[in-house]
């Protein structure tokens, strides 16, 4: 086969290959593992514009024919190559640990501080944790979760993901032990073709899967960036990624993603939060790049007095589409869930934003607030809110609200007549819209680095 | 009545101004003239159309006009944005400023005091202008980290208004009820960062539906505004002259309301 001789084609992709993408040294049972999601992902229906969750994204854009999946990483470098991340990495600050796939230059990079060792904190490319390097307990723990179901739909993308992951990180914290600094991961995808990590002309496919493990009583801050080198042509990436937050019980996880890729990309993201007793997650998802993004961030308040904070920015521009999907899953009493996502849309982008608040039977005083705020910058730009309330528990507080607007004239106005342009007024205005959500988010570099990126996608052409 | 100055002086000159709102005239042929130095009051009861005459002469897209002139220093404004009116000198204090959520008012006057001036002013230059300008208002420094008149006080956001004015430094300073919503130690205040805007080259248009403010503001001119234009014009003394005997004095019409002073 023709196809063959280029690297792995996704859909003709043969049984061995699956097999023996990760590094050699992957045990057996994880082989077997990708070898069944790869065989239930070719009996998997692609989702199509009439599955709920997918309504409005069009899968069949994606050519997963012409897609190829990259293999693990092998080559490391000492320093970040790419010039964008560097500047991001500043904004951010300090880090306690870096990790850096670099799919412009084929390259990996990982650095840590002393805090690390000396605390005895795991951060390790998936791919090596897995390995024969890490103790046989250890392996055995990661297993676990690698391996837990937990009740996870296994559509089409996540058995993809399943199947042909070799990119990736793990974070383990143990018990009782404060990281201060973040630890960065960052996903750097080329300009335009992916022609440097395969050696075939076609379309680079990437799927990332991350485990951050944080034991009773400890605290992290995990920032996460997939950004692209430039601008890209039109030529099509995939990013499919599977992002897992195992927090314990007394655990807060403080969490800032930031995508920031190019109109040839679709990015597919699956976030889960697992939140054990008084366990704490903020979450922060920055939506400022990307042909097209769909994110399903969950959050599972599992056991009593755990809390989600969940906070999005999205800012579409040109033809982008962002189909944001948050759940709250309240499954224990005590629980509190609170969600705010704020969506600008310039020229003829287009957003979904559902909003799922799920409360069991068992999951009485729970607290569920949720928002949803959609200011539209252009007559061709469109949004949709979708809220939608589960609740079988009887002593609840939910409540929730969405909007969808142009421009206040009034506004517009009072600035205009302070001798500001239409223009400068309108980015005053969204700028303002994004600052109410920075403000509320914990990791300091962070707000100055998503206040600079939209910043620029601001001013960009408006 | 000031007709006979020169017009190297002049700083606003309507001639017979026509405006409607959706359809409706609300403005039917004012005409009104302002020169440099001069303090001019526009009284009236509410609804005779005294703001719209300043959101007409501000430029708001809502009111058109619909016949007559509008000239400042000489020039037609009617087709002008608000931004290229702010930036030849025209400023409005607003009734009810609305709120920017999210944008901290340091950052906004920064904002609009590089953008009138047309240069980037040194942050400690800026800030040295800004502190001494707050100063005269009373206004405290925990201010500057609020979001735009978000969750303001009447009397905090009529202060925000003076303090953007003293920053543009306006040739031309409308101000519109200014006085309502303050107390009485805020009215003096204000009114005295009002009176800092005035002088041999600049005008000061004050609306307002009481006499007040005018206590503390003294107008060389004021004028009655009665169903879209203006129906008569005096000396400071026409002011008082209202506060004691009511609009219908001028007006010929019964009272529709009782005075709440």
């Amino acid at each position: 086969m023709s196809e063959q001789a280029k690297g792995p084609q996704v859909s003709t992709l043969a049984k061995d290959q699956v097999g023996g993408l990760f590094a050699t040294q992957e045990p057996q049972w994880l082989k077997e593992r990708r070898l069944s999601a790869w065989e239930s992902y070719l009996q998997a229906p692609m989702p199509t514009v009439k599955n709920e969750d997918w309504r409005s994204t069009t899968v069949n854009k994606l050519d997963l024919g012409k897609l190829y999946p990259v293999k693990a990483l092998t080559k490391q470098e000492a320093k970040i190559q790419s010039a964008k991340l560097e500047a991001s990495l500043e904004k951010i600050g300090e880090a306690a640990a870096v990790y850096m796939e670099d799919y412009a230059t084929s390259t990996f990079h990982i650095a840590a501080s002393k805090e690390i060792a000396e605390k005895k904190i795991t951060v390790l490319p998936l791919a090596q944790a897995l390995a024969a390097e890490t103790t046989a307990k250890d392996l055995e723990k990661l297993a676990a979760l690698i391996d837990a179901k937990r009740g996870v739909v296994q559509d089409k993308f996540t058995l993809m993901n399943t199947a042909l992951s070799a990119s990736g990180l793990y974070v383990h914290i143990p018990k009782n032990t404060t990281v201060t600094a973040p630890v960065v991961m960052a996903l750097n995808l080329p300009a335009g073709a992916a022609d440097k990590a395969v050696e075939s002309s076609e379309n680079l496919a990437v799927f990332p899967k991350v485990i951050v493990h944080v034991e009773a009583n400890s605290t992290l801050k995990f920032v996460s960036l997939t950004t692209a080198s430039e601008a890209s042509s039109e030529t099509a990436a995939l990013v499919n990624a599977v992002v897992e937050f195992h927090v314990e019980a007394g655990a807060r996880v403080e969490v800032a993603e930031v995508t920031n890729l190019t109109p040839g990309t679709f990015f597919v993201n699956r976030v889960r939060a697992y939140l054990g007793r008084d366990a704490q997650i903020d979450f922060t998802t920055a939506g400022l790049g990307g042909g097209q993004v769909k994110s399903d961030l969950e959050t599972v308040l599992e056991d009593r007095g755990a809390q989600a904070a969940v906070k999005g920015i999205v800012l579409g521009a040109g033809k982008e589409h962002y189909a944001y999907n948050t759940i709250a899953d309240h499954k224990a009493p005590d629980t509190t869930s609170n969600i705010v996502f704020r969506v600008a849309l310039k020229d003829s982008s287009t957003s979904i934003y559902q909003g799922n608040v799920v409360v069991d039977k068992v999951a009485q005083r729970t607290d569920a607030y949720q928002s949803n705020k959609n200011l539209l910058l252009s007559r061709a730009a469109k949004a949709d809110s979708i809220p939608k309330l589960e609740i079988l528990a009887d002593d609840v507080k939910c409540s929730h609200g969405a909007t969808v607007s142009p421009v206040d004239r009034d506004q517009l106005f009072y600035l205009m007549s302070r001798g500001l342009t239409r223009s400068q007024s309108e980015e005053l205005i969204v700028t303002g819209f994004f600052q109410q959500v920075l403000d509320l988010i914990p990791i300091s570099g962070v707000k100055d680095l998503l206040a600079e990126l939209a910043a620029s996608r601001i001013e960009d052409k408006m | 009545m000031t007709a006979s100055n020169s017009n190297s002086k002049r700083i606003l000159e309507i001639i017979d101004l026509h405006v409607k709102v959706e359809d409706k005239e609300i403005l039917k042929g004012v005409n009104l003239t302002i020169n440099a130095g001069e303090v001019h009051a526009i009284m009236g009861r509410n609804g005779s159309g005294k703001s719209t005459l300043s959101y007409t002469v501000m430029g708001h897209p809502r009111y058109k006009v619909t016949g007559g002139q509008m000239l400042y220093k000489g020039q037609e404004i009617s087709e002008m944005s608000p931004d290229e009116r702010c930036k030849l000198g025209i400023s409005l204090a607003f009734q009810y400023p609305v709120a920017i959520s999210g944008v901290s008012v340091s950052n906004f006057l920064r904002k609009i005091t590089n953008s009138k001036r047309g240069k980037e002013i040194p942050v400690k230059e800026f800030r040295q202008e800004l502190k001494a300008a707050m100063a005269k208002l009373g206004v405290k420094d925990e201010f500057l980290s609020r979001y735009v008149n978000d969750g303001f006080s009447g009397g905090e956001k009529k202060r925000l208004e003076i303090l953007q004015l003293s920053l543009l430094k306006p040739s031309l300073a409308v101000l519109d009820e200014t006085d309502s919503g303050l107390d009485i130690d805020a009215l003096k205040t204000v009114s005295e960062g009002v009176n800092a805007l005035a002088s041999d080259e600049t005008a000061i248009l004050l609306i307002t539906h009481y006499q007040r403010m005018l206590d503390y503001v003294q107008p060389d001119f004021v004028h009655v505004f009665q169903d879209g234009k203006i129906v008569t014009s005096g000396g400071k003394e026409l002011a008082l002259e209202l506060e004691s005997r009511g609009y219908d004095w001028v007006t010929g019409e019964p009272a529709s309301e009782p005075a709440k002073v």
